[in-house]
Order: C-alpha cells, then sequence, then structure tokens
C-alpha cells in the first residue's frame, strides 16, 4: 500500500491556502483586494500574510502611492510549487478516502 | 465517522482552493466604455475634419480622446482601491497600447508631412486605420480566445479590402458602417455583458 502524503500545514490553515489559491491567479495583489476577497480582519490578513512571508511562499513589496501606503503581494515560485505539492497531495488523499470506503 | 469528518473538511479545501482562484480571476473592471469612446471620438473626427476641413481635427480628436481615456482610467483605479494585473491583463493593454501609438504616429507623421490628404487620399487613410484596428482586435481575441472580437477583425480586414478595391464613397460607406458595429455596438454589448457579470458575480476570459 502506498504511503500517503503529509499535507503542508502552512497552506492547510484556511484563510493561508485562500491567500495562496487568490494570489496564484494574479501577478500580485494589493492588501485591500486580499482583504475584500477572505473577509478577513486586518490583523488576521496581517498575521497568516507574515506566516506566509517566512515561509518563503509570497513576497511582499511596500510603496507610497499619493502619500498613501501599499503593500503588494506576490506568489514566490517556492510558494507556487509548495501549492502545487499540497493541491496533488490533497487530491491523493481525497482518492484514497473514497476508495477506502469502497 | 474520524474518517468521514476528515475526507469532509479535505473536499472543504478543495472547494475554497477552486472557489478563490476563480474569485481571484474575477474581474469588477470594464473595458466595453473604451470602444463606446473611441468610437465616438472617431466618429467626431471625421464629422469635424469633413465639415471644417481642419488639418488638425484628427490630432486634436485623438489626444482629447486620449487625455480622457487616461483620466477616466486613473479615476477608476484611485476609487477601486485595489489593483491586481497579470500576463493575459498586460497582453491585452500592450496590444492596444502599441496600436495606439502606431495610429498616432504614422497618422501624424503622413499628416504633417503632406504625403496623404485625407481629403485627397481617403482609400489610404480609411485602409490605414482599418488594418491598425483589425490587428490590434485579432490580436486581442487570440490572446482572450474570443470569437466575437475575431469577427470584429474580420469586419475590419473586410473593410480594409473595400478601401482599396472601392470609390470614395464605398469606402467611406464601408468605414463607417465597421466603426459603427465593432466599436459602438460591440462597445455597447461589452459594457451590458460587464454589467451583468458584475450583478451576477460571474466573469469573463
Amino acid at each position: 500500500m502506498p504511503e500517503l502524503p503529509e499535507l503542508n500545514p502552512v497552506i492547510h490553515g484556511k484563510l493561508r491556502l485562500a491567500l495562496l489559491s487568490l494570489l496564484i491567479g494574479v501577478e500580485e495583489a494589493e492588501f485591500t483586494w486580499l482583504r475584500l476577497k477572505t473577509g478577513s480582519t486586518d490583523g488576521n490578513l496581517g498575521a497568516q500574510l507574515l506566516k506566509l512571508e517566512e515561509a518563503g511562499y509570497v513576497a511582499v513589496e511596500k510603496k507610497f502611492v499619493q502619500r498613501k501606503p501599499q503593500s503588494l503581494y506576490r506568489m514566490t515560485e517556492a510558494g507556487r510549487q509548495a501549492f502545487i505539492e499540497y493541491v496533488q497531495a490533497l487530491k491523493q488523499l481525497l482518492g484514497s478516502a473514497i476508495g477506502g470506503q469502497e | 465517522m474520524r474518517v468521514g469528518n476528515e475526507e469532509l473538511e479535505l473536499k472543504d479545501r478543495l472547494n475554497l482552493i477552486e472557489t478563490m482562484i476563480a474569485e481571484g480571476r474575477r474581474t469588477t473592471e470594464s473595458y466595453g466604455w473604451t470602444f463606446v469612446l473611441w468610437g465616438v471620438a472617431y466618429f467626431a473626427a471625421i464629422a469635424w475634419s469633413n465639415l471644417s476641413h481642419y488639418y488638425l481635427a484628427w490630432p486634436i480628436t485623438m489626444v482629447g480622446a486620449c487625455v480622457l481615456m487616461t483620466l477616466i482610467i486613473w479615476r477608476k483605479r484611485r476609487n477601486c482601491g485595489y489593483r491586481t494585473s497579470n500576463t493575459t491583463k498586460r497582453a491585452i493593454w500592450a496590444t492596444w497600447a502599441a496600436m495606439g501609438i502606431s495610429a498616432f504616429v504614422i497618422l501624424d507623421a503622413l499628416g504633417f508631412s503632406y504625403r496623404m490628404d485625407q481629403h485627397a487620399y481617403p482609400h489610404v487613410f480609411m485602409a490605414v486605420m482599418a488594418t491598425l484596428l483589425a490587428t490590434a482586435n485579432a490580436a486581442s481575441s487570440i490572446i482572450l480566445k474570443w470569437k466575437l472580437q475575431f469577427a470584429c477583425a474580420a469586419v475590419w480586414w473586410a473593410t480594409v479590402v473595400v478601401c482599396c478595391f472601392g470609390t470614395a464613397r464605398q469606402s467611406s460607406i464601408a468605414f463607417l458602417a465597421a466603426m459603427f458595429l465593432c466599436q459602438i455596438v460591440f462597445g455597447v454589448y461589452l459594457m451590458i455583458r460587464e454589467a451583468r457579470a458584475r450583478r451576477e458575480g460571474a466573469h469573463h476570459a
């Protein structure tokens, strides 16, 4: 029986998974856009983005646009790879769960 | 029971991924108004240059439309509060920006050098414009895999042929008809579609 894969705990968190799923479809996104799409609070969103940043999955660029601070987030290559691996592991686990019931 | 709960959680995660990817691709931006704006600008330039024979009618109208479009985009972005970009968006933007710059350079250069008088050689003037519009529409439709926009490109290519072989009157009618169909009608259709998509939460491209 093949060994079942482990799910990456950094990605498995609901909000972090939602953030990576959003970021994989765009080149870069502002903090406000991510907040709007996830419906999260500023504090929670900032904390989860920091975890993803520390893991090397997202990169942030902070700048001022018309004197207002702007944070632009983009997925790194390591983040893209980890996300793909997570989805593959998830599908494999789901396949085995469905197979195990039959 | 535990296995059932785990399976539910995994399915929940998979649904979350699908929903968020779709949400990330969903665009609230609108482009239909740009087709209408430029359609109106072309009609205004044609009317102005034909009625007054003022040699700066086209450059002034085109620069005016360009400034107006930039102002509207800037205002929309400022009110929006968020920004996303991807390769497709950049490719579409590059196609139309390149077309606009090419049109501006060639038509102004030909006009100011007196090597193409739009009243003496309306066929050439319209053929050049139709070629540029056909190229931009075709490139955009191929990027977006959108047959309707490719049909617009085909209309412009047909206009190029009419402009090369037809009389001045036939060329003018073909050019104005193409302008109305591919700029005004297509733009209004796009605006309606975008408004519906915003309401329903659906997405295009």
